[in-house]
Parts: structure tokens; C-alpha cells; sequence
């Protein structure tokens, strides 16, 4: 254990004025190691790592302390020094990809000036050369073709790889990667991980990974540290961390961590009564939107967000609708509100059709059917006050007068807990889980039958999705509520909902009960989406057996056959010429792929005849 | 293969706007009070010669029949003759009514064909002189929000913008070419005499690409890729002349393309003081001679430049953002 470290942070102390952001932080980090760091959001987990590369945003100081790179205080180098020793000998990605890149310039001239300007004496054609070799290694498709893309023609996860190749291009000895998964769908973010990996073998990378997801973090790093308001409160060996903490803090941390196979004993999600009337029904839906093409007399681009989404919602249960970005849920959410009709199929909400409704049928059906929002800032207006955004919607529906409304928004404040007395204040000075109390305060005012709730907890960090989640069941226990639940987040899903659909691309591709989805899933991008999800459980679907390198094909061109196909290991020869139907499988259950079709013999019997 | 549909489309588009444009004014022209022919045949000339005069020329047919019969000669590239400009140059002489020269009236185009190369030029220049007062500061006011060099460009910016354009001319005449002695001011006899309206047309622009450029840089400074091409290793020169003035000159080219077009159609009063014989002093004497012709063509021609500059300058903001996709 004699090997000097990459880097040594010695009593490192951040501050913005007076206040301290980080507090006499030292850790080390041997070359070739991966040394995770977890912390929940405002630990400040991102400082530190911006720390780390002497990139500190305006306001913050360090006050105290030393960050010693291969023995050299990176503190007091020359300004020039620094920000080679920055470039070249340190990378470092941050969480969002999207604005990393100058949009007007291709990726490719991008990672080629920024190893030049590293390194200057590398030519234009090795520059190059090494880019695109990157690029592959990376796994993205066609590198030549790619590289001379605009950042606005890559995906997000193609983005963050794009970065992961500009901060290994010149290649640096340790890498800080702050947060990179986060704003990846889960089965994009698996593919990552597994990258960071096979770069620390292929390039001899020390990686320092920066997380608030603990699954992930153990999932990846030898060491890890926990911070917590600004100190670390912990550090151990990822699996002797997660077996057994010290700190309460990370026990904290990992008990509050959703499961998706061990029962907690958190109380078995609601199902509907067996002999329960649908309240929603949605038959044969379609949602097509179509874009200008290139040309002025050519084709108009068809993007088929939603195809042929049929399934029924039962008074009392909770119903989740899961899927990563891109597949159509806000579409769907959309459809199901009634705030666009389908082109096909009909949306009945309580046996009417909610596109034939208009005007004053409408807006009474709208009172029993409502919405919860994802973004708890955008979704509230900034200059009304709390108490008025949560009576208005008596307002609009005409219901008691100036006295009974103000009298029911605060008895509806208290019922999702929230103080009275901020009833005249604006939101602005609100936390994001206020922010969702009220959108749920001005959505439940009505007292409707039916909750659609997109995204609505996404935002929120996990403590405060466990109580609003506790707050749900209450309300629901009390005023028999039906939910729908729109999400990306399948621990949720898997806490709450009684149903479950799995979208992807549009398509409803399973729908089944919560437990036999986690357990039994009939679909192979069920199985892909669960083997993603991060967990610190022992898996029962491995990464490597359910998912192919890749992403989703685009909406607008949709390859023939199932949609899957390109990223599934069990696909075969009629998985890409026809497009496979439901396929029933008991109750209400069904997926869509023709494994389950009772004629097929699957390539693998066909050559073990015995098997 | 863009280039060409984007052409086409827009070119196509840019017909029936110009198309639109001349049936406005046509019909506008036809509608106000003022009888042309009174004012071309002169005060004195008898009522039947005037009827007669209207007649032979078609100005008394339905204004949908004149205006086919207009558009067909456009097509082919003939935008009439002045109603009172003789093709000598002289002026029309007021109230005589058998003026020989009727048959050797101006042609349309060749009178815009002399005076807006006039106009190109001063437009031009002026361009020049705001850009070269308002480029360095509009951007050191970006770089440094809220220190002095932001300050500068907005107190800059608010005395321009308050200083009206006529007599701001004035003064200028009075000081560099009455007392100095130093430029020539009144009509044109080469370079020099463009330079003073320019100077005066350049303040009065320098304004809005000051505004432009700082509010357009402080907030590309404020992007992610600004910032990550920090620690991504880039240094602070080409970060800001590499990325962060290539992604603000789209604002500021969309702006210049309106202010040339502006100054295209509408330098009138700086014209008219100057005395300079561009389009602007043109268009000044076709209204007042209810010259209808005259003013259509004008119309015509500065409605053609500004479909023309339109697209020239998507064009170059497609190239320089390829995410714009007009």
C-alpha cells in the first residue's frame, strides 16, 4: 500500500461569505482507484468536485486547506498552469450535457480544440484521429459520421459520452465526474456506468464519482465517502458501507433507499375491489404530431408518440404508467386529461368520451378529473399568493363564495400540510416539496375522482417524496381517490401502484400487477427497465443478459416489427418484420412481445431439441 | 440541397409579398385625393384636356384593370415613366400645359437606378461608423456586467438614442463643415459628402447594436459551455472570441439586417437636409408630385431589398447557428 496518491485534499474548507459549505474535507485517492462520493443535494458534493479542479463558481472561497495533485499544491499554481493541469491532467464532467457544448460548432472540432489547446503540439489529423477513436470506444454508432454532428443532433446519453471522450481525450490521469447518470434515463445510465468501468481498465483512470444515488455509487466504487452537509460523516469500502454503516446519517440514507424485491413491510400498494367499476377507460388511442420536413414539398415528418394504447383504470386503484423519456407518456398524460383529443381511439373518463365534451359538460367533468404537475417552479405562478392559487380553481368553477373558498383552501393547506399562515405569502420563498404540497392542494380542492399525477415527485429528493407519498395514501384513505402515476422512477412505481403499463415508444409494451411485474415480467424491456433500476438489492435481472448496447430508435422513423427488437437479446427473425400484439396472461395482464405467443418455439428449443 | 429549397421557398415567398405590397400602394395611390393629371398637364389647362389626358393614359379604368395592365410591364422589367420627370433631367415646369418634352418622360427604373446606388452607399457607410462605435463597447459592456464598461454602453446608448436625428445633422453641418471647414455637407460631389449624413445615421443607430450586443453576450457568457470551457481546459480568449461572440452575432446580424433595411427605405430626413440625391429625396419629391408611377417603382424596389436582405441574412445565421432551420 505504498503507492503515493493521484491526489490529497488535506482540511479543505469552502465558504460563501460567512457561511461554511464544506468543512475540513481530506481524502485520497491512489491512481487507477474509483473513489465514490455520495451526499444528498445542497451537501455540497458538486463544490467539492468543482473544488477538486480549482473551478470554483463566482462567491465561493476556499478559506482553508490543501488539494495536492502527484505532490503539487493546484491551490497556488499559476493561473496558465492550472488550467492545463485542468484540461489535461484532471477531466471533469459535469451532470448536464446538454448546454456542455457550443451548439453552433460540431462535437467533433469541439473535443479536437479542446486537446489542442491542452496539448499544443498535437497535429489537427492526430487530434482528430484520437477523437474518433474515442468516440467508438465510447460506443457511439458511426464515430466518423458523429463526429462532425452538432451537439444538438446527439441525445442526452450520447451527449454525456461526448463529454466523457472530451475529458479523456487528453488523457488525464483522474477524472471527476460529478453526477454524470443523473439526468440519464435508468437503462441509459447502466450503459455508463459500465463505461466508466472499462475506462479505468483500457485508459488506467482514476475516477472520482460524485452521485446522490448510493445504488449507483456501490454499484461502481471501491472507497466510498458520505457527505453530508458539507462533511464527511463516513468512508468505507462500498460493500462493507452498504452491509453494515456507522453513521446514522448513511443509515439513514440507505433504509429510506425504495426496494423493488425485499418487503419492507411499508404496506402492499393499492389494488382495485375485483368487482370495481373502470373510471378511465382509453381504447385504441393514438397520438400522432406531425413536424415540418426539411424540404418545403417534401414529407411532413409523422412523430407517433402514442400507438394503440388501450388499457381501463379502476375506481380506487393506483395506476402507474412507467417509461423512460421519449416513450409518450407526457403524451399520454395529455390524452387522458382531455387537453388534446387522440387522432384514433377514444378516451373515456367515468364512461363518456372526453373529446366529444366541450364547454360547461367539460369543465364539470375537469372538477372530477385532475392534474398534478411535474415542475414544482414553472407550474406555480410567481405573483399570486399561495392561498389564492389553491382557491382559485373554486373560482373558475363557480363553487361558495369569497368566505367558503378562503375557508376550504385552508382547511385544504392543512390537509396536505402546509401552515396556514402562508396563505397570503407567494411561493416564492417555497421548498420544492411546498411547492408540490400546493400543486396537490389546488389539484384536490375539487375533490375530484381521479388524480393524474405526471412526474409529480421526480423533482423532490427522497426524504421528501416518503412523506408526500404518505400524504397520497392518507388523502386517499380519506376522499377515495382513484391515482394515476406518470413516471420515469420504477422503486416508486413498485411502492405505490397496484397496475402497472410499461411504455416504450408509444406502445403500452406490458401491463401487469405490481407483483408479477417485478417478479414475472412478460416483457423484455420490462425486464431491461428492472435490471437498470438502481438497487442495493441482489439483483434478479443482470444488466448483461437483458439489455443491448444502444438507444431507442426516434419516434420518427419507426423500424418495422417490434420496437424493441434493436435492443433486445431475445429478439429473432419475426421480431423485426411484424410488430408483435397483446398477448394475454391472466387477470388483466398482457404484454406485447411473441415470446408469449402459445405458438412459438423459442431459436433456443429449436436447437436443443431436448431442452 | 438546403440552400436550394431554402432559396426557392423563400424566394417564392418574397414574390408575393413584393405582389402584395404593390397592390397596396397601387390602390392606395388611386384612392387618396389629388388628381395627378391636374398636377402634370398644370393648374390652367382645360377640364377636357385633362378628362382627354386620363383617358389616353388608362387612369380612369377600374383600378383592378390598371393595376393587371402595371404589373404585366413590372414583369418584364418595366416599371413605367414618371408622370413629370422629362428623361433631360430638368425640372417640370409648373402650370403650362402644352409642355413639349410629354414624350420624353423619365423611365422609373433609371431614376432609381441612379439615386439608390446613392442611398446603398450612405447605408453603408453609416453601417461602418455604428459598428465601429458600438461593437467594442457593446461587448466590453457584456464581458463586465454591472462594472463601468456595461455602464458606458448604457449611458452611451440613452444620449444617442435622445438626440434627434435633424438636428443633430444641423449641428453637425454647423460644427465640422461651417466653422472647421473640414467636410463638404449639401448635395454630392463625391466620397466626402457621404461621410457627414452617415455620421449622423450611424449615431442614431449605434444604440440599438450597442443594446443588442451587451444584452446578447452578457447572457451567452452566462451559458453552460461558457462556463465548462473552463475547466474543459480552453483559455479565456478563445472562449470569448471563438464561442461567446459567434453565438451573440446571431441577434446582432438579425438587427442589422432590419436597420439596413431601414436605412434602405427610409433615410428622409437626413436626405432632405443634406440635400443628398439618393431614394430618400426621391421618394420625398415623388409624394409631393403625386409622381404615382414613381412612387410604385420606389415601393417596388425597396420592398424587393428588403425580401432580399431578409433572407441573405437568415441565410448567414443558418451558417453560423446550424440549429436555426428557417
Amino acid at each position: 500500500m505504498s503507492v503515493d496518491p493521484l491526489i490529497e485534499v488535506r482540511g479543505l474548507t469552502v465558504a460563501a461569505g460567512d457561511r461554511v459549505i464544506l468543512d475540513d474535507i481530506s481524502l485520497s485517492l491512489a491512481p487507477r482507484a474509483i473513489l465514490g462520493l455520495i451526499g444528498e443535494s445542497g451537501s455540497g458534493k458538486t463544490v467539492l468536485a468543482q473544488a477538486l479542479v480549482n473551478w470554483l463558481p463566482a462567491g465561493l472561497r476556499i478559506t482553508k486547506g490543501e488539494i495536492r495533485y502527484r505532490g503539487r499544491d493546484v491551490l497556488t499554481l499559476p493561473r496558465a498552469e492550472a488550467r492545463r493541469l485542468r484540461g489535461r491532467e484532471i477531466g471533469y464532467v459535469g451532470a448536464n450535457p446538454a448546454g456542455a457544448l457550443d451548439p453552433t460548432l460540431s462535437v467533433g472540432s469541439q473535443l479536437v480544440e479542446k486537446l489542442r489547446a491542452v496539448e499544443p503540439g498535437v497535429s489537427k489529423q492526430e487530434a482528430r484521429d484520437r477523437a474518433i477513436a474515442l468516440l467508438g470506444a465510447v460506443h457511439i454508432p458511426s464515430p466518423e459520421m458523429r463526429f462532425h454532428e452538432y451537439p444538438f443532433q446527439y441525445s442526452g446519453g450520447m451527449m454525456q459520452r461526448a463529454m466523457i471522450v472530451d475529458a479523456m481525450i487528453s488523457n488525464p490521469a483522474l477524472l471527476v465526474a460529478d453526477n454524470i447518470t443523473q439526468p440519464l434515463d435508468v437503462t441509459i445510465g447502466a450503459q455508463i456506468i459500465k463505461l466508466m468501468r472499462e475506462l479505468t481498465e483500457q485508459f488506467d483512470t482514476a475516477i472520482l464519482f460524485v452521485s446522490s444515488s448510493l445504488p449507483t455509487v456501490a454499484d461502481l466504487a471501491g472507497d466510498i465517502l458520505v457527505l453530508s452537509n458539507g462533511a464527511i460523516v463516513e468512508h468505507q469500502p462500498a460493500p462493507s458501507l452498504v452491509a453494515t454503516p456507522r453513521h446514522p446519517y448513511t443509515e439513514k440514507l440507505i433504509a429510506e433507499l425504495p426496494t423493488l424485491w425485499t418487503d419492507r413491510g411499508v404496506g402492499t400498494p393499492r389494488e382495485h375491489a375485483p368487482d370495481a367499476p373502470a373510471i378511465m377507460s382509453i381504447r385504441q388511442v393514438s397520438k400522432t404530431y406531425e413536424a415540418a420536413g426539411k424540404s418545403p414539398f417534401g414529407a411532413k415528418r409523422r412523430i407517433q408518440a402514442v400507438r394503440n394504447a388501450d388499457f381501463d383504470v379502476f375506481e380506487g386503484e393506483n395506476f402507474g404508467v412507467v417509461g423512460e423519456s421519449g416513450c409518450g407518456k407526457s403524451t399520454l398524460m395529455r390524452l387522458l386529461t382531455g387537453l388534446e383529443p387522440p387522432d384514433s381511439g377514444q378516451v373515456l373518463f367515468e364512461g363518456r368520451d372526453l373529446a366529444v365534451q366541450h364547454g360547461a359538460a367539460l369543465r364539470a367533468t375537469r372538477q372530477r378529473l385532475q392534474l398534478v404537475l411535474q415542475d414544482p417552479y414553472s407550474s406555480l405562478p410567481p405573483q399570486t399568493s399561495i392561498g389564492d392559487i389553491i382557491a382559485e380553481p373554486l373560482h373558475i368553477h363557480a363553487i361558495g363564495g369569497r368566505r367558503e373558498r378562503r375557508r376550504r383552501a385552508l382547511d385544504m393547506m392543512g390537509e396536505v400540510g402546509l401552515a396556514r399562515a402562508l396563505y397570503d405569502e407567494l411561493p416564492a420563498g417555497l421548498s420544492a416539496g411546498q411547492r408540490q404540497r400546493v400543486n396537490v392542494a389546488r389539484a384536490m380542492i375539487l375533490e375530484p375522482r381521479l388524480l393524474i399525477m405526471d412526474e409529480t415527485l421526480s423533482a423532490l429528493d427522497q426524504t421528501e417524496q416518503a412523506k408526500l407519498l404518505d400524504l397520497f395514501e392518507r388523502l386517499q384513505a380519506q376522499h377515495n381517490f382513484t391515482y394515476v402515476f406518470i413516471s420515469h422512477d420504477i422503486a416508486m412505481v413498485r411502492r405505490v401502484c397496484g397496475r402497472i403499463a410499461v411504455m416504450y415508444l408509444g406502445e403500452v409494451v406490458e401491463l401487469a400487477l405490481n407483483q408479477r411485474l417485478f417478479f414475472d415480467p412478460g416483457h423484455p424491456y420490462s425486464k431491461a427497465l428492472l435490471s437498470a433500476a438502481p438497487t442495493l438489492e441482489e439483483r434478479r435481472y443482470r444488466p448483461e443478459d437483458c439489455l443491448l448496447e444502444g438507444e431507442p430508435p426516434s419516434p420518427i422513423d419507426l423500424p418495422p416489427g417490434c420496437a424493441f427488437a434493436s435492443r433486445c437479446p431475445s429478439a429473432f427473425a419475426r421480431c423485426r418484420t411484424e410488430n408483435p400484439p397483446a398477448f394475454p396472461r391472466g387477470h388483466h395482464d398482457r404484454a406485447e412481445c411473441f415470446l408469449l405467443d402459445p405458438a412459438h418455439t423459442s431459436p433456443l428449443q429449436k436447437a436443443r431439441p431436448d431442452a | 440541397m438546403f440552400v436550394v429549397t431554402f432559396l426557392v421557398r423563400r424566394l417564392a415567398q418574397g414574390a408575393v409579398i413584393i405582389f402584395l405590397v404593390s397592390f397596396l400602394i397601387f390602390t392606395l395611390l388611386r384612392v387618396v385625393p389629388g388628381d395627378p393629371v391636374r398636377l402634370m398637364a398644370g393648374g390652367m389647362a382645360p377640364e377636357e384636356l385633362i378628362e382627354q389626358i386620363a383617358e389616353d393614359m388608362g387612369l380612369r379604368d377600374p383600378i383592378p384593370v390598371q393595376f393587371a395592365r402595371y404589373m404585366g410591364g413590372v414583369i418584364q422589367g418595366d416599371l413605367g415613366q414618371s408622370f413629370l420627370r422629362p428623361a433631360s433631367g430638368a425640372a417640370v415646369g409648373g402650370a403650362q400645359f402644352d409642355d413639349a418634352t410629354r414624350a420624353e418622360r423619365a423611365e422609373v427604373l433609371t431614376l432609381i437606378a441612379e439615386t439608390a446606388p446613392m442611398t446603398i452607399q450612405l447605408a453603408l457607410l453609416s453601417m461602418v461608423f455604428a459598428l465601429l462605435i458600438a461593437t467594442p463597447i457593446g461587448i466590453a459592456g457584456g464581458l463586465y456586467p454591472g462594472r463601468w464598461p456595461d455602464r458606458l454602453a448604457l449611458y452611451l446608448g440613452s444620449l444617442f438614442v435622445s438626440l434627434p436625428n435633424f438636428w443633430l445633422g444641423i449641428v453637425l453641418v454647423l460644427l465640422l463643415s461651417v466653422k472647421l471647414g473640414w467636410l463638404p455637407a449639401i448635395g454630392y460631389g463625391g466620397f466626402a459628402w457621404t461621410i457627414l449624413p452617415a455620421l449622423v445615421l450611424a449615431i442614431e443607430i449605434a444604440p440599438f447594436i450597442l443594446r443588442t450586443l451587451t444584452v446578447s453576450v452578457a447572457q451567452v457568457m452566462q451559458e453552460n459551455y461558457i462556463a465548462a470551457a473552463t475547466v474543459r481546459g480552453l483559455g479565456r480568449t478563445r472562449i470569448v472570441f471563438a464561442h461567446a461572440l459567434k453565438n451573440a452575432s446571431v441577434p446582432l446580424l438579425n438587427l442589422l439586417g432590419v436597420q439596413f433595411s431601414l436605412l434602405l427605405g427610409g433615410v428622409l430626413v437626413i436626405e432632405f437636409i443634406f440635400d443628398y440625391p439618393g431614394l430618400g429625396l426621391l421618394t420625398i419629391n415623388a409624394v409631393l408630385q403625386r409622381d404615382f408611377p414613381l412612387i410604385q417603382g420606389i415601393a417596388i424596389v425597396t420592398s424587393a431589398a428588403f425580401v432580399l436582405i431578409n433572407i441573405i441574412v437568415d441565410l448567414a445565421a443558418t451558417a453560423i447557428d446550424p440549429r436555426l432551420d428557417y
